[in-house]
């Protein structure tokens, strides 16, 4: 099992969450999130008076599948996500250790 | 420990919930406190310890705290106990504790306690609030009664005495506290019932202010020592019994003390509450509704409280007699606004409006009697009364008069006189959206967005608070902000249609009545179609892109109405709840109105003229690709385009890209050069995918070639597709053109694969230029203008024509890690001027560093060649 990390702009969010059921993905945690990376923050001067965005709101999706799933979630949200410009995001993909479903108890894969 | 006492206990206890969830008993809370009263007398009777310490000159009193001593105790509320000795404190006492109360913590019951003497207990009533609460709600259980009395004789005795001042500012600081910890728990979707806002502590602050100053002793008693009238008792029991009653079943539920009914409680609380249709099924909208009715009387009872302990913290006592207002037909009394009599309101039923302007103004709340009146007489606030330009005069100052701390509207909505002076209003009262994301009904909802909108006026010390503040300040028909804000639901009555176009609808008439002039009237109407359109936009569509702002300038087109439409989407979101508004939303919606500010601003690509131009672009466009394209494909091509380069690009080489870039295909770039048969000039049109440093190496090679720039404009399409027209003289050597143009796009090849190609071209750039035109030459100049695009950084060169100029600039722009995405070069005679709309290649967006910009302004100055004119040369000579 894998966890998908994907840090992507708030406005793909419909985009990706359609790839992905397309794929037969439908789960997915949802967080709004700020954060920087190469695209910084950034200042606006109102009536003198400046007002500073210290970080680019983005959204972060979590996502946990199958190994064998892996591959093309990935690749599904990448291209819901690529416009080949800088702040399109990251994806992050990490091991995981187990999963249970806390209603029936299932373990593993099953749980997903 | 097997206690028979605490048996029979829990065998009682278990028997009253059974009873009570039955509806067999409506006594709960005082039988519950009877049934641990007993069982308290039980052990004491039968303990030896306690024998004991009384035998030995030690007597004590077991004295009920908190809200077992108010006699409230709910199914699983805390029992606060307190074991209180004259003097010393025996060491038996531990033994009496165990006896008491082990079995009581073995069976789960919630129990605190304290042992402690006379003195100890008033001084620390004294330094500590929440000891001095409970010690207010202090009941006699058994024992030592005369220890009892004595203690509570010297508690009031140096209350009155010396502590009376600093207390009551403690209840007051203590209600501040509680806002900033709780809020205002009316209307949240998991309100808490005990210490929220509107929460049963709004009656215990009450309750203890009364016993402050009057050394009441129960609730009754209220009412007697005239803290409040009859019919405020009434309310205040029957709101008590309610929110007891959830409470008592909030326990049952979660089996333990919670008093936050939690989103997925409310539907089993509601099932309980015995609200269900006919099918069955609960019905939580109307629970909560009912909840939150009495949940706001406890408020309102609360706020009257707060006043009446401000003003006797900080105002000299108030005279008992009535005193007349400045409105006729009005009275005040003990701080209640009251009407004289009724027959004046027959008379004058314009009163019913002044009272909650008189009320507003001097922050005296209108007593129960009064509302009652209102709401009695408010079928006479009829059409005669709605369309009076006085009336409607007073209606507008009311509404800037809803405030926080004392929102006049409200009581205005309670009583009725709202939704009759509007009538389109009553359709939203009590609505409401039972969903975790929409807190309020539409009418509080509505009048806490005037409320907020309001709080602006107020500087605030946070940066987006002094944001809302100046930009609320620049609104000079504050009427029209507010009327908006107060209509902009009103079109949700049914919630199965889109409701802010129905919303315009609907507000149409109100507006005509309220007598705004047909300007206002367009702008309220519009602010109601449109105020979700900023949020909707921010949230959906890529803010980081111009075209969305130029979208939403174009949307808008007035700034006032962009300042009004920024506000209330604030007033809005933040008066639906916290999950409709955070920081992360409100960064998204301020970033886009700044952006779409200096769009507005700037006026060259949002106006209606320019509006104009482009439509008929766009037509000459279709008539143009008529014959070799179809027509909705044209408009797909056209609707990619930026607006700028829709705005300056002649409808005839817009057709020269589209088909380039039909043909473009997988190549890095594909040009075309067509010949200008009047002024023998040749139109490069080139078209290409994005890459930084392309369009300078575009003026390299043509530079390298000995082709002279007379002109150029750079775009892009897109996200990663950009368009250039280069207009240039053809070579010197007509016979071999063609050749010519092939070696240039060689070249370009070469400098597009290494990227160090054309650094011998920079050796040929001029030092020193000559300027024919006689007058001694200005000096180069490059003017850098950070604020006027949220996009790009837009640097402007003023300079005289060489060859090379273009690449001069371009490639020190691009070696600084400039990328150009709009370019506009023009030559006239020799002076040129050109603009760069440039961002940071690293981060894709304009610079923000102050120095970064000063190392570029400079190192384009070095770049460019000395300027001299003929004169000083000839001078030399």
């Amino acid at each position: 099992m894998k966890k998908i990390e994907a840090i992507i702009k708030p406005f793909k969010l419909d985009d990706v969450k359609e790839a992905l059921s397309e794929i037969g993905i439908y789960g997915m945690t949802v967080t709004e999130v700020n954060g920087y990376g190469r695209q910084k923050g950034h200042k606006e001067i109102y009536r003198g008076a400046e007002y500073v965005v210290d970080f680019v709101p983005k959204i972060k999706l979590e996502i946990v599948v199958t190994d064998d799933r892996l591959d093309e979630t990935v690749e599904t949200i990448r291209s819901a996500t690529n416009s080949g410009k800088i702040g399109d995001g990251k994806i992050f993909v990490l091991p995981v250790e187990e999963a249970i479903r806390v209603r029936t108890g299932e373990r593993g894969d099953d749980a997903i | 420990m097997d206690s028979p006492e605490a048996k029979i206990l829990i065998e009682q206890k278990q028997e009253l919930i059974d009873q009570y969830l039955q509806g067999q008993e409506f006594n709960f809370l005082e039988k519950m406190t009877t049934r641990l009263d007993e069982y308290f007398y039980r052990v004491f009777e039968k303990s030896i310890a306690a024998r004991k310490m009384v035998i030995s000159g030690n007597p004590f009193a077991i004295i009920a705290l908190g809200g077992y001593g108010r006699k409230e105790q709910c199914i699983h509320s805390d029992i606060d106990l307190l074991i209180l000795f004259d003097k010393a404190i025996p060491p038996d006492v531990e033994a009496f504790v165990q006896e008491l109360l082990y079995p009581l913590w073995d069976a789960r019951f919630e129990v605190g306690y304290a042992v402690r003497s006379i003195n100890e207990c008033i001084k620390m009533s004294f330094e500590r609030f929440d000891v001095l609460t409970t010690v207010l709600d202090a009941r006699f259980i058994c024992g030592a009664s005369l220890i009892y009395s004595e203690f509570m004789e010297k508690f009031r005795q140096q209350l009155s005495a010396k502590h009376l001042k600093p207390t009551l500012n403690y209840l007051y600081e203590n209600g501040e506290k509680r806002l900033a910890d709780f809020g205002d728990s009316t209307y949240l979707v998991s309100p808490d019932v005990k210490s929220g806002f509107g929460g049963l502590r709004d009656y215990h602050t009450l309750l203890w202010y009364a016993k402050i100053k009057s050394n009441i002793k129960t609730r009754r008693d209220l009412e007697y020592y005239g803290f409040l009238s009859h019919f405020e008792y009434e309310n205040l029991e029957d709101a008590l019994n309610y929110i007891w009653d959830v409470r008592n079943r909030l326990h049952y539920i979660s089996q333990r003390k919670n008093d936050t009914l939690h989103f997925e409680h409310q539907a089993e609380v509601a099932g309980l509450m015995d609200y269900a249709d006919t099918s069955g099924a609960p019905q939580v909208e109307v629970f909560l509704g009912e909840l939150h009715e009495k949940m706001e009387f406890l408020k309102q009872i609360y706020q009257i409280t707060f006043e009446d302990i401000v003003s006797t913290c900080r105002i000299k006592k108030e005279t008992v007699a009535s005193r007349p207002t400045k409105t006729d037909g009005l009275f005040v009394k003990k701080r209640r606004l009251y009407f004289a009599n009724t027959v004046t309101i027959i008379q004058h039923p314009d009163l019913l409006l002044r009272i909650f302007l008189e009320s507003g103004q001097t922050r005296i709340p209108l007593s129960i009697e009064a509302r009652r009146v209102a709401s009695e007489f408010r079928h006479l606030v009829d059409d005669e009364v709605r369309t009076d330009p006085a009336c409607v005069k007073i209606f507008k100052r009311i509404l800037g008069m809803s405030m926080w701390k004392f929102n006049v509207l409200n009581v205005m909505l309670s009583t009725g006189i709202l939704a009759q002076f509007i009538p389109e209003f009553s359709s939203l009262v009590h609505k409401i959206q039972y969903n975790q994301y929409h807190l309020f009904p539409v009418d509080k909802h509505s009048i806490r967005c005037v409320q907020i909108l309001n709080g602006f006026k107020y500087p605030d010390d946070t940066m987006m608070g002094s944001l809302y503040h100046s930009v609320f300040k620049e609104i000079r028909n504050k009427n029209v902000l507010l009327v908006a804000g107060l209509l902009h639901d009103i079109g949700k009555a049914d919630p199965a249609k889109e409701h802010s176009r129905r919303g315009a609808r609907i507000a149409g008439p109100v507006v005509d009545r309220l007598g705004f002039s047909p300007v206002e009237k367009e702008d309220i109407l519009f602010l109601i179609e449109n105020h979700l359109f900023l949020a909707k936009t921010a949230t959906r569509r890529d803010i980081y892109d111009e075209e969305t702002a130029v979208y939403t300038a174009h949307k808008i087109g007035k700034i006032r109405l962009l300042r009004m439409l920024f506000l209330i989407t604030v007033a809005d979101s933040k008066a639906t709840g916290p999950k409709a508004w955070n920081d992360w939303t409100e960064n998204l919606i301020k970033d886009l109105f700044f952006k779409t500010m200096s769009i507005i601003k700037t006026g060259e690509l949002a106006s209606k003229k320019t509006q104009r131009l482009i439509e008929k672009k766009k037509k000459d466009v279709l008539d143009l690709l008529r014959e070799s394209w179809r027509e909705e494909e044209v408009n797909r091509q056209l609707s990619a385009m930026s607006r700028r380069y829709l705005l300056y690009v002649s409808p005839q080489n817009i057709v020269e890209h589209i088909n380039l870039f039909r043909n473009l295909g997988d190549r890095e770039y594909i040009w075309q050069i067509t010949k200008d048969n009047e002024s023998d000039m040749r139109t490069v049109s080139i078209c290409g995918k994005d890459k930084p440093g392309f369009y300078s190496k575009l003026a390299g090679v043509f530079f390298q070639n000995n082709i002279d720039i007379v002109g150029s404009q750079a775009y892009f399409l897109g996200d990663s597709y950009f368009l250039d027209i280069f207009n240039v003289r053809p070579p010197q050597d007509r016979l071999f053109e063609k050749e010519k143009w092939e070696k240039a796009g060689q070249d370009l090849s070469m400098a597009l694969e290494d990227d160090h190609y054309l650094d011998n071209v920079l050796d040929k750039i001029p030092t020193e230029v000559t300027i024919s035109s006689g007058s001694r030459p200005e000096d180069s100049q490059v003017r850098i203008d950070n604020e006027t695009s949220s996009f790009f950084t837009i640097i402007e060169v003023l300079t005289y024509d060489f060859p090379g100029l273009l690449f001069a600039i371009t490639n020190t722009l691009y070696r600084a890690g400039i990328n150009v995405n709009v370019a506009m070069v023009a030559t006239k005679v020799d002076q040129v001027i050109d603009v760069f709309y440039v961002r940071d290649i690293e981060g894709d967006q304009k610079i923000e560093s102050e120095e970064k910009l000063n190392q570029i302004k400079n190192a384009i100055i070095n770049r460019l060649p000395q300027m001299q004119s003929k004169e000083v040369m000839n001078e030399k000579n």
